[in-house]
């Protein structure tokens, strides 16, 4: 999975470092002072490190519970991010990351203590119901063998009923998960394309079975779990949404499920500027664009009908109240 | 598609070996640097030693190219304190011992043993700390990656000298057997490249078509950034022949060619994939 291992020497005998260094002892271990010394630096190619990443374990300094971005989630509160990790392990053509970072590299923050306590101090001055999203700039269990990130926040969560967190996946990495008694107010939250999206744009993603049945297994045990069917990306099968909404919705029960919404394909101008630089031959980007307050989508002058018709072949799966619609 | 390849030595002890794995002749006798070549995509400048004069070299053989990617190798002879001789390290980390800058070649997962280096400006006899010393990686690095992705450069460094086998006792006459005896990772290595560098033409190289309509037409600065991306985009859409029809067809100025580009872009695909 990763190529080599470069660690900060401040955090190199942080019990977190030393257990992943022991985890990847065949992996060449390089040290540097900051992590920005290896990672996003000019001149680095996004596509082709992401050949070859490596894991960079650092610490984070400086703010680490940031305001979601207007849109991003379910209204339930406050709506804050925090992020663990920086990058991802899958290849999603369309993701913003690839555009966001000149560097395929996944950034480790092994200071998850001072999370907790940003974290802490937010939900002290907030009052009130509010939301923590850990899978905005990376996955958030694709890497939970090596981070045990679920294992530590779950339970920290666990200890602050009035907040919520939302572990965004595709990953079926859930054994941490099974092994603790469900939390009410930890939301797996798992995307979904349709197969042929999937097949073609999500690179080492496992299969949407396999990530059903890891839901479901979730399910089963008493975790609110929630389906996120983002981005929304045509497909040349003009039921291939509904045929994804049937099986998603035969493998899980709706009635229990926590939330569903869907998503466009969206991306930031600047983001996207880079991202048509490192895959121009990507059929994807080369398709009409059209750019609205800063923000890229596909051109489909239909958009509105048919995202219209995909709530309406939504609703006769769930109760709509369980639905949201992703900021476009 | 071919990748290109440069590599740099200092000495041509270091270059001997090298021209006869890879068939290289030399180009263009008689200038500042001696350089190398074949056809296969493969070049060789030999610098001299130290790292000014390996950024010089870089860039004598740079200047001497056609436009197009290529990856960088450094590869030489270099001092630590307890490896063994013969041994070869692909270096993970350059250090310039003067400045202190850091460069941090990357690591492509080819098994090959890493290390971190230090250059300086004389030999190293002391060996002070668990890395290789040489005395032209940092300038050779600085030099190359101003002219590549940094994911196409590499330093290859094999040990010559350590504690026990002072650099004094080193002969030049040992550097091609040294050389010889890590051919398979030096093999490896620019096979490595060269696979990476072909990939790199075939994501970023510009359509055929597109400097065949830069001939026919005047195009301001602005519309040839955006003729460019029109023609990579037809290409990307799977519709290469109609963009060569495009570039056979008469129109009347830059600007009718590419409003009718604009318009046929924007149809969507005849298979109707992703048609909405």
């Amino acid at each position: 999975m990763f190529s080599a291992i470069y660690i900060e020497s401040e955090i190199r005998d942080h019990p977190r470092s030393r257990a992943i260094l022991k985890r990847y002892r065949d992996l060449p271990h390089i040290e540097c002072e900051r992590f920005g010394q290896v990672f996003n630096r000019k001149a680095q190619n996004f596509r082709m490190q992401k050949q070859y990443p490596a894991l960079i374990l650092a610490r984070k300094h400086g703010r680490k519970v940031l305001p979601a971005p207007a849109g991003y989630g379910f209204e339930a509160g406050q709506s804050h991010y925090f992020s663990h990790m920086l990058n991802c392990i899958y290849d999603c053509r369309y993701c913003f990351l690839q555009g966001m970072y000149r560097s395929a590299h996944c950034v480790l923050f092994v200071n998850f203590e001072d999370f907790a306590d940003s974290i802490r101090q937010s939900i002290a001055e907030g009052g009130g119901k509010q939301v923590f999203y850990s899978g905005y700039d990376c996955d958030s269990l694709a890497l939970e063998p090596v981070s045990r990130f679920a294992e530590f926040f779950v339970p920290f969560f666990a200890q602050h009923p009035h907040a919520v967190l939302e572990l965004r996946t595709k990953s079926t990495q859930i054994s941490s998960l099974l092994q603790m008694a469900p939390s009410p107010n930890c939301i797996i939250a798992m995307s979904f394309t349709t197969e042929a999206v999937a097949k073609r744009w999500e690179q080492d993603v496992p299969s949407i079975e396999k990530r059903l049945a890891a839901l479901a297994r979730l399910q089963e045990a008493g975790w609110p779990v929630a389906l996120r069917f983002e981005p929304l990306l045509p497909d040349a099968d003009p039921n291939a949404h509904e045929k994804l909404f049937d099986l998603a919705f035969t493998r899980l029960d709706p009635g229990r499920l926590h939330s569903v919404s869907t998503g466009l394909f969206r991306m930031p101008t600047d983001f996207f500027r880079n991202t048509l630089k490192l895959y121009p031959d990507e059929p994807l980007f080369a398709r009409e664009t059209r750019t609205e307050n800063g923000v890229v989508s596909l051109d489909q002058s239909d958009r509105e009908v048919w995202l219209t018709e995909l709530e309406t072949t939504l609703f006769h799966h769930i109760d709509p109240a369980s639905y949201y619609r992703c900021a476009d | 598609m071919i990748g290109g390849v440069n590599l740099a030595v200092a000495h041509p002890l270091e270059a001997k070996a090298l021209l006869e794995w890879f068939d290289l002749e030399e180009i263009e006798p008689g200038g500042a640097f001696r350089c190398y070549g074949n056809s296969k995509g493969i070049a060789l400048v030999i610098s001299g030693m130290g790292a000014e004069n390996s950024a010089a070299g870089v860039r004598f053989l740079h200047e001497r190219q056609f436009p197009g990617f290529r990856a960088w190798l450094n590869i030489g002879i270099a001092g630590h304190p307890h490896a063994a001789t013969g041994h070869g390290f692909l270096i993970n980390r350059i250090e310039h011992g003067r400045s202190g800058e850091c460069h941090w070649p990357p690591v492509p997962g080819l098994g090959l043993p890493g290390c971190g280096l230090i250059t300086v400006a004389e030999p190293e006899t002391a060996y002070p700390k668990d890395v290789a010393y040489d005395m032209e990686a940092a300038g050779f690095y600085a030099q190359a990656a101003g002219l590549t992705t940094t994911d196409l450069v590499h330093v290859f460094k094999i040990v010559s000298d350590n504690r026990e086998n002072p650099v004094s006792k080193v002969s030049p006459q040992q550097v091609p057997e040294l050389f010889r005896n890590q051919e398979s990772a030096i093999r490896k290595l620019v096979d490595h490249l060269r696979e990476r560098s072909a990939a790199f033409t075939n994501w970023y190289e510009i359509p055929a078509e597109f400097e065949m309509l830069l001939h026919k037409y005047r195009f301001s600065a602005t519309r040839k950034a955006a003729l460019a991306q029109y023609c990579r985009r037809y290409c990307a859409l799977g519709r290469q022949s109609r963009l060569n029809e495009i570039a056979h067809m008469r129109f009347r100025d830059a600007a009718s060619l590419m409003t009718t580009m604009r318009m046929e872009l924007a149809l969507p695909d005849e298979t109707g994939e992703m048609s909405r």
